[in-house]
């Protein structure tokens, strides 16, 4: 056991000694977690601090509450003009578009949907359709705020909420994620009326109307919190990734070295030495784990689902990659062949499992693929436990098949390595 | 100590090891002498259980299986190839292995200071191993199989790609470990080796053994006869030369004569006693190359 140890230190010692190691293994998954990071934390927010022009011709109470929830919106910063200035500002690109409240306006819900006559204008530049199907959603936010009155007649609500999701559907100004985004929504807020047609909500949901609408919409990507969330798991199972070809690219390095033989030479069985080697790389993956959940925690503040469930999703995980080392390092006779092969099938594992896109984002037809990859069983481990709120049972399957593919490929490994070599 | 009997090996067509079978007694150097591809490392390699023969056994002290741990802890193996890790320090390689070895404490720190003594090293033992000079390497390479002191030492080529201060102090090792009663296999393809180290040498070709014996007896058996050189200040009468010398052809050439014999001591001698006066004289003893070319019709060295 004694001997394992060193043999471990010893390789990291080696691997530590190599600066462009130490860059692939630490440094580029750190890299990859802040840009995704921050690729998903803007794509969460959506266009922050958007420029938009309100013009009210309606001049009613209800526009007047209606503009200051906009106000509110801290997605949106809102100049009031009048048309003429605002389709203006809108020509220039200085505001990204105009949103024009027409008389009759304030006159109730239904006269905004269903007359001839839009009530609501919004006049918008077509080179940032992007910004104007999102303000699109906004804007349905802000009346679903401010016309709270009209939520306690639940027929009539569903019956709106068919339409608004035909529209949604049909408009092609909303691009296709965030269009899911509010079909979510529309979903879970039909959902929600037909369950409470039980009685115990039969007053439907006025009072509580502003409440709901607030929490649903930012509760959009159906689970994390922050966006740091989404992309730690993948991180990881990018540091792992790195971590089983390092080492694999190292098994042959002694093969090819000769140091491997000196060991079998020396008092060591095949099991010891492939143990050490082993144990390298497990003891490596919990520095990366260490070191990027340090970051995650005290700089980006990710909550932290359940603990003891995290540590077990990890463990199980590391094994998994520590037995695909064993594989990996099989797949060519010299460092290049390995490292080669290695990282054409590790990122194929890591594109299909998740590791790039979360698999949510994914066509249907790949997602269906990535049940052969661990990475996406690794990241479905951890993701139960930092923000799926797995129970100990729902991690069960996912560990049990991690567990599973490291010890195939462990003993796959050890056994054309063995094949190898008589 | 260790034996090798019928001994087989093939790769594909090639017999890299064809029917070699020798034994070793304790405290002996046994040199496998051969040119490149003769099988010298595949030897090697059987002997340390690293290759599985395709035929025979080989048995160290008895047991029969060097694939087994207990049995290959008495072995230390000097790789033909650097084995060494390159990032680490010097002290470091010397550490780990011995620690791999099962040695630990002030043992341990005893033992590696040892090694780097003999290998000459302790002036930068802390540097890398990747900065020092191939010859240096070699040094470490092979004392990295000393540490745990073993009883029997395979040495495979170690002065490989050497220079000659470097392979001098090879030399010293080897004879100091030799001198302290351990049982050494060493091969090279360097005659002047085996005849400076080896008390037996076998000539190794094409994967079999062609003779085995001293160095001395070997070259009596297939060394053929001296040359000698010899200039006199002046020059006896072809037929006084004659009486004195055991040769079948004797060349003149102006105060010089040329001939070769099987015992040139006693030929001089004679000549010596005639009252001849030398002006110059070169002898010309048969050596294991003579041996190798006439074993095989090949130079050692192509
Ligand atoms: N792994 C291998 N695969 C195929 N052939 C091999 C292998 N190892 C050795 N051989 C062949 O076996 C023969 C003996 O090789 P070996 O390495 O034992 O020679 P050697 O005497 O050590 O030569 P050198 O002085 O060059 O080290 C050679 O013909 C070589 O080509
Ligand atoms: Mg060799």
């Amino acid at each position: 056991m004694k001997k394992l140890l060193f043999l471990a230190v010893k390789d990291m010692r080696v691997l530590l000694s190599d600066k462009g190691n130490i860059f692939w293994v630490f440094g580029f998954p750190v890299l990859f977690a802040l840009f995704f990071g921050f690729m998903y934390s803007e794509a969460g927010k959506g266009p922050s601090g958007m420029k938009i022009a309100v013009v009210d011709e309606d001049k009613s109470e209800f526009s007047s509450s209606y503009i200051s929830g906009l106000e509110s919106d801290e997605a949106l910063i809102v100049v009031n003009l009048n048309r003429e200035e605002a389709i203006e500002q809108v020509r220039k690109g200085k505001v990204s578009a105009a949103v024009i409240l027409n008389e009759g306006f304030g006159d109730g819900f239904e006269a905004l949907f269903n007359s001839d006559e839009p009530k609501l204008e919004i006049a918008s530049d077509p080179s940032r359709r992007m910004e104007s199907g999102y303000l699109q959603g906004l804007l349905a936010k802000a009346q679903f705020e401010a016309l709270g009155d009209k939520f306690a007649d639940q027929e009539w609500l569903r019956g709106q909420i068919k339409l608004w999701r035909d529209e949604v559907g049909g408009s092609n100004a909303l691009e296709t994620e965030q269009s899911k985004l509010f079909l979510n929504f529309f979903d879970s807020f039909d959902t929600l009326i037909k369950d409470s047609n039980d009685g115990s909500f039969s007053a439907g949901f006025k009072g509580d109307m502003i409440n709901f609408g607030k929490l649903d919409v930012s509760r959009e990507y159906e689970g994390p919190i922050s966006p740091f969330q989404i992309t730690f798991p993948q991180v990881l199972l990018w540091g792992f990734l790195m971590c089983t070809s390092t080492f694999a690219i190292s098994i042959v390095k002694e093969r090819t070295d000769g140091t491997f033989d000196r060991l079998r030479i020396g008092p060591l069985g095949y099991a010891h030495i492939l143990g050490g080697k082993g144990l390298a790389c497990f003891i490596t993956c919990i520095f990366i784990v260490c070191i990027l959940f340090f970051g995650a925690k005290v700089i980006f503040k990710m909550p932290m689902g359940n603990f003891p469930l995290f540590f077990l999703g990890l463990f199980c995980t590391i094994l998994c990659f520590v037995g695909l080392m064993m594989f990996v390092c099989t797949l060519g006779r010299t460092e290049q062949s390995v490292g080669a092969a290695g990282w054409a099938m590790l990122m194929i594992m890591g594109m299909f499992g998740g590791a790039m896109m979360p698999l949510a984002f994914m066509p249907s037809w790949l997602r269906r693929f990535s049940h052969f990859s661990p990475v996406k069983w690794g990241i479905l481990a951890l993701e139960g436990a930092i923000w799926r709120d797995f129970k100990f049972t729902e991690m069960i399957s996912p560990c049990l098949v991690l567990l599973a593919i490291g010890f195939t490929f462990f003993l796959l490994g050890v056994l054309m390595l063995r094949r190898q070599d008589s | 100590m260790i034996k090798a009997d019928n001994l087989k090996k093939r790769y594909g067509n090639i017999a890299a090891v064809d029917d070699v079978s020798f034994a070793v007694e304790k405290g002996e150097t046994f040199g496998l002498l051969g040119p490149n591809g003769a099988g010298k490392t595949t030897t090697i390699q059987l002997l340390c259980g690293l290759l599985k023969p395709d035929g025979g056994t080989v048995s160290l002290d008895g047991k029969t299986d060097p694939s087994l741990v207990e049995v290959r802890s008495s072995l230390g193996v000097v790789p033909q190839a650097l084995a060494i890790y390159e990032e680490l320090s010097v002290r470091q390689n010397l550490r780990f292995f011995g620690r791999m070895y099962g040695l630990s404490g002030r043992q341990l720190n005893e033992r590696v200071d040892d090694c780097l003594e003999i290998a000459g090293l302790n002036k930068r033992s802390n540097d890398r191993a990747s900065k020092y000079s191939g010859g240096m390497k070699r040094r470490l390479n092979m004392v990295c199989s000393f540490l745990h002191a073993p009883p029997l030492l395979l040495l495979d080529e170690p002065t490989v790609g050497v220079d000659p201060q470097s392979r001098n102090l090879i030399f010293d090792t080897i004879e100091t470990m030799k001198n302290q009663g351990r049982t050494i296999i060493y091969t090279t393809h360097y005659m002047e080796e085996a005849q400076r180290l080896c008390d037996r040498v076998a000539i190794l070709d094409h994967g079999k053994i062609l003779d085995m014996d001293s160095v001395d007896n070997l070259i009596k058996k297939h060394g053929g006869p001296s040359r000698i050189e010899a200039e006199f200040e002046k020059l006896p009468s072809p037929d006084s030369i004659k009486q004195y010398i055991d040769s079948e052809n004797i060349q003149f050439e102006e105060s010089k004569i040329r001939f070769e014999t099987s015992r040139p001591m006693e030929s001089l001698a004679m000549l010596n006693r005639s009252g001849v006066r030398f002006n110059t004289l070169k002898v010309q003893t048969a050596n294991l190359e003579d041996v190798f070319l006439n074993l095989t019709g090949r130079r050692l060295r192509d």
